[in-house]
């Protein structure tokens, strides 16, 4: 372990010996402060860690701090709505992944178990609930949620609202199932009375300049994640420890803001550094490149990953690599929506909302994980069988099915993202292994 | 106390006209989620019919995951089977697990027409005209099933003839919980199956003609309940989601325990709330228009007592501290049927609420069709030894 490791691994330890809201807040104070945070920044392997983390704990920290307005959100809200209102964005079910990461999801499930959340619920929501209830995570003044993608959501910030004596202050955007002139109104409707009524809570009107600004930031985010997205495309060597489903937090809580185009605009140079690479090592092996090439880059398969991945400490992906096979793609990281227009805030975001292919019939998820088939020319998909997701496990025989049809073999891998208890790790690696053999012999 | 010398025993008797149109070769349009009016079917000339699910679940374990939705399961290996014969189905916008089964249907019986009822969370001006609007979806779906449009009055009488099913359910419920032995456990949930199964018209008459019955006897009985010490068990209130078991009750019966109110997808959901403003209609018929009408229903299905998948859950406690205090409830038994997020996710809050209120709560999964009789009868009979 080197001395960076050394440093997070202490900070974990030292979260999981002192769990309470006050000492993380002190650590992240810490960690936070100038010139901790850019130092800490420089431990990571590659710039697009460094800057994802950087972004990270600035933001959590700020949620932390009790200085600004706190709103929870859950994971699909267009979060320019909350910058646009000076509100600090907090993701429960985000940082339910953090709980696997630091290690105390065993608590903070226990703690949910203990109040009457079932086992049979996913992971995500209990871990959250359960950390709600430990009183680890900030103090919000509102909580807004909506019914994208899945029930859950709804259900447990209702009930964070009740514990924190604010029920009035709970929002929930009712997305309707299909996207017409009709439901963009309606959703759009529901979007401008959350952002008057919220305003009015706080004793300010909505500030349509800012707005507008918002906006313009998200769609400079948007533009970055498409070109880091078209990269993807060829790319097959990334930097150490790259993951793009470690990425949600910016590609979603942090849509317009500044933090989310510093971290993609990183990205982008990164991966094109890497890019260039690549094509100079497969045109000759000894470019000079100071980039390590372990696998055979014609030989590597290409594969796309549906839902989530295991936050805790696994072996999954380093598998996948070391059997050449590479997940050059992520349905989570796919730019769904079109650009926003500042001129038209509500109807845009609204837009973007309903051009989500988690919403409404399987068959706008199908079409968008059919497209990004075709673009990155993908060998194999695994779609990680997240338990308790009815949203994402319910269609997983359609999905199956209809890549069959396709010519594309799908793993449907089941397992849960936050409890490693429930997750059996030979069980995966046997069933990684034994796709892994299928699209080989595929290809030959 | 002893149970009434003539008492209404076996229901058969009393709707073998109903039980004989669960047969009947009419066109039929099935439905799943009691957020679909039935009345619009109705209208389109079809006869309504709530899927209720195979007891036996084989074919259609393969298409979902193990931890999914059994009703929903059992549900899909009826239409699979066709045992309903239906013209079409009509979904509702209910549930992660009812928009997969929607989607399991387009896919893999694409024959059978279906229908995607959005049906939204919040209830406020917007949302009801969004309904309203979708509801004129669902009627030109169905109209075009049959090569027509709804005609206004025909939408209007239905909507007149769904009420007075749900008027006489409603005062079915009254005979049920305030009175003992009057109707027993199993004979009111069987009552409440076939409200949902049968050909309408036949089911209201037999209804009707048995409520005349059930009255008569009632004259001879007080009501039970009103007073802490009336020789009777603690009263209970029943909330979960379709819970639709016949030994289920009959358990309840065995243990003399008395069931006090329900909050069931089979049960108040369904029928309580009218249509309301029909009056005014009559007043302004030259005026009304069809959308009015599907104003009228929309408000109806956003204001009747909720299912958890609403949004303001306060609403949904309302609802059971008001069903509690009305019908001096003493415990609450919560059953959910395993995997529904929706209701898993209200018994956190709604423990916590009864604890608040000092009302004791027991928590029961079951699967759909299939559950442990003894295990789940122990449990109860401890629970109501603690009440």
């Amino acid at each position: 372990m080197g001395f960076a490791e050394n440093i997070r691994e202490t900070l974990k330890i030292k979260i999981q010996k002192n769990l309470n809201r006050d000492y993380i807040e002190k650590i992240l104070g810490i960690v936070g402060s100038w010139p901790v945070l850019p130092v800490y920044g420089m431990t990571f392997a590659s710039k697009s860690d460094k800057y994802l983390n950087i972004a990270t704990i600035k933001n959590i920290k700020k949620a932390y701090c009790q200085k600004y307005p706190v709103a929870y959100g859950s994971l699909f809200l267009p979060y320019e709505l909350l910058h646009s209102l000076d509100l600090v964005p907090f993701l429960p079910e985000v940082m339910a992944g953090f709980t696997a990461g630091i290690g105390i999801a065993d608590k903070t499930l226990k703690e949910a178990s203990a109040r009457w959340y079932t086992p049979d619920l996913c992971t995500f929501h209990r871990s959250a609930s359960g950390a709600v209830e430990l009183n680890l995570f900030p103090l919000p003044q509102f909580l807004i949620c909506s019914s994208l993608a899945c029930d859950a959501a709804q259900k447990t910030f209702y009930i964070d609202a009740k514990k924190y004596n604010i029920e009035d202050n709970f929002y929930l955007i009712d997305v309707p199932y299909n996207k017409t002139a009709d439901s963009i109104k309606y959703l759009a409707s529901q979007l401008e009375d959350i952002s008057t009524n919220i305003s009015k809570k706080m004793g300010k009107q909505v500030d349509m300049d800012k707005f507008k600004n918002t906006i313009r930031l998200s769609n400079e985010f948007r533009y970055w994640a498409l070109k880091v997205n078209d990269i993807r495309k060829e790319l097959l060597i990334y930097p150490k420890n790259f993951n793009g489903l470690s990425f949600i937090l910016p590609f979603h809580g942090l849509a317009g803001t500044k933090d989310a185009v510093v971290v993609y605009k990183n990205i982008y140079f990164e991966l094109k550094d890497f890019l260039e690479k690549q094509k100079g090592s497969s045109g000759n092996k000894k470019s000079g490149s100071n980039i390590k090439i372990k696998q055979d880059i014609g030989k590597t398969k290409r594969i796309l990953w549906l839902h989530l991945k295991p936050y805790y400490k696994n072996n999954i992906f380093e598998i996948l690599e070391n059997n050449n096979c590479r997940v050059v793609f992520e349905e989570i990281s796919q730019v769904y929506w079109p650009e926003l227009d500042g001129e038209k805030p509500f109807e845009s975001l609204a837009l973007k909302m309903l051009s989500h292919p988690l919403n409404g019939s399987v068959e706008n998820r199908m079409a968008a994980i059919l497209e990004m088939v075709r673009s990155y020319r993908i060998d194999g998909v695994i779609l990680f069988a997240h338990w308790g997701c009815r949203h994402s496990n319910g269609s997983a025989r359609i999905i199956k099915d209809t890549l069959r049809n396709n010519n594309v073999s799908t793993l449907i891998l089941d397992g849960d993202c936050l409890d490693k208890n429930n997750s059996s790790e030979g069980q995966i690696l046997t069933r990684i292994q034994g796709f892994m053999e299928i699209i080989n012999s595929e290809q030959s | 106390m002893t149970e009434p010398e003539n008492r209404l025993r076996n229901i058969s008797n009393h709707f073998s006209n109903s039980f004989k149109t669960t047969k009947d070769e009419r066109l039929r349009v099935g439905w799943l989620c009691t957020y679909t009016p039935e009345e619009i079917i109705l209208s389109a000339g079809f006869t309504p019919i709530r899927i209720l699910g195979e007891d036996r679940v084989d074919k259609a374990e393969g298409y979902f995951p193990t931890n999914f939705c059994p009703y929903l399961k059992s549900s899909w290996e009826s239409i699979l089977n066709d045992i309903s014969k239906l013209s079409a189905i009509v979904f509702a916008n209910s549930c992660d697990g009812m928009r997969r089964l929607y989607d399991i249907c387009k896919n893999y019986k694409p024959q059978t027409p279906s229908f995607m009822l959005d049906v939204p969370r919040i209830n406020t001006d917007a949302s009801l005209k969004h309904f309203s609007n979708n509801l004129f979806e669902l009627a030109g779906f169905l109209g075009e099933l049959q090569k027509s449009k709804i005609e206004f009055d025909f939408l209007k009488k239905s909507i007149e003839f769904v009420n007075k099913k749900r008027t006489l359910l409603k005062k079915l419920n009254h005979y049920y919980s305030q009175f003992n032995c009057l109707v027993d456990n199993s004979d009111y949930f069987d009552i409440l199956k076939l409200s949902m199964i049968s050909e309408p018209e036949i089911f209201v008459q037999d209804l009707h003609t048995y409520l005349e019955k059930i009255a008569e006897e009632s004259a001879t009985l007080e009501i039970v309940g009103d007073s802490e010490n009336d020789g009777f068990p603690p009263r209970i209130m029943i909330i979960g989601n379709f819970i639709n078991e016949s030994k289920l009750w009959k358990s309840f019966k065995e243990l003399n325990c008395k069931i006090g109110a329900t909050d069931l997808c089979n049960s108040s959901r369904y029928y309580e709330g009218l249509v309301e403003d029909m009056e005014d209609m009559e007043n302004a018929s030259k005026n009304s228009t069809i959308e009015s009408l599907l104003g009228a229903i929309a408000a109806r299905y956003l204001n009747k007592p909720q299912c958890m998948r609403m949004a303001n859950l306060g609403i949904k406690l309302k609802e059971v501290k008001e069903n509690i205090i009305n019908n001096n409830i003493k415990g609450v038994i919560f059953f959910s049927m395993k995997f529904c997020d929706n209701t898993l996710l209200f018994y956190p809050l709604l423990r916590q609420h009864l604890s608040e209120t000092g009302v004791q709560s027991l928590f029961l999964e079951i699967e759909h069709n299939n559950f442990s009789e003894g295990q789940i009868k122990t449990r109860i009979q401890a629970f109501l030894e603690i009440l």
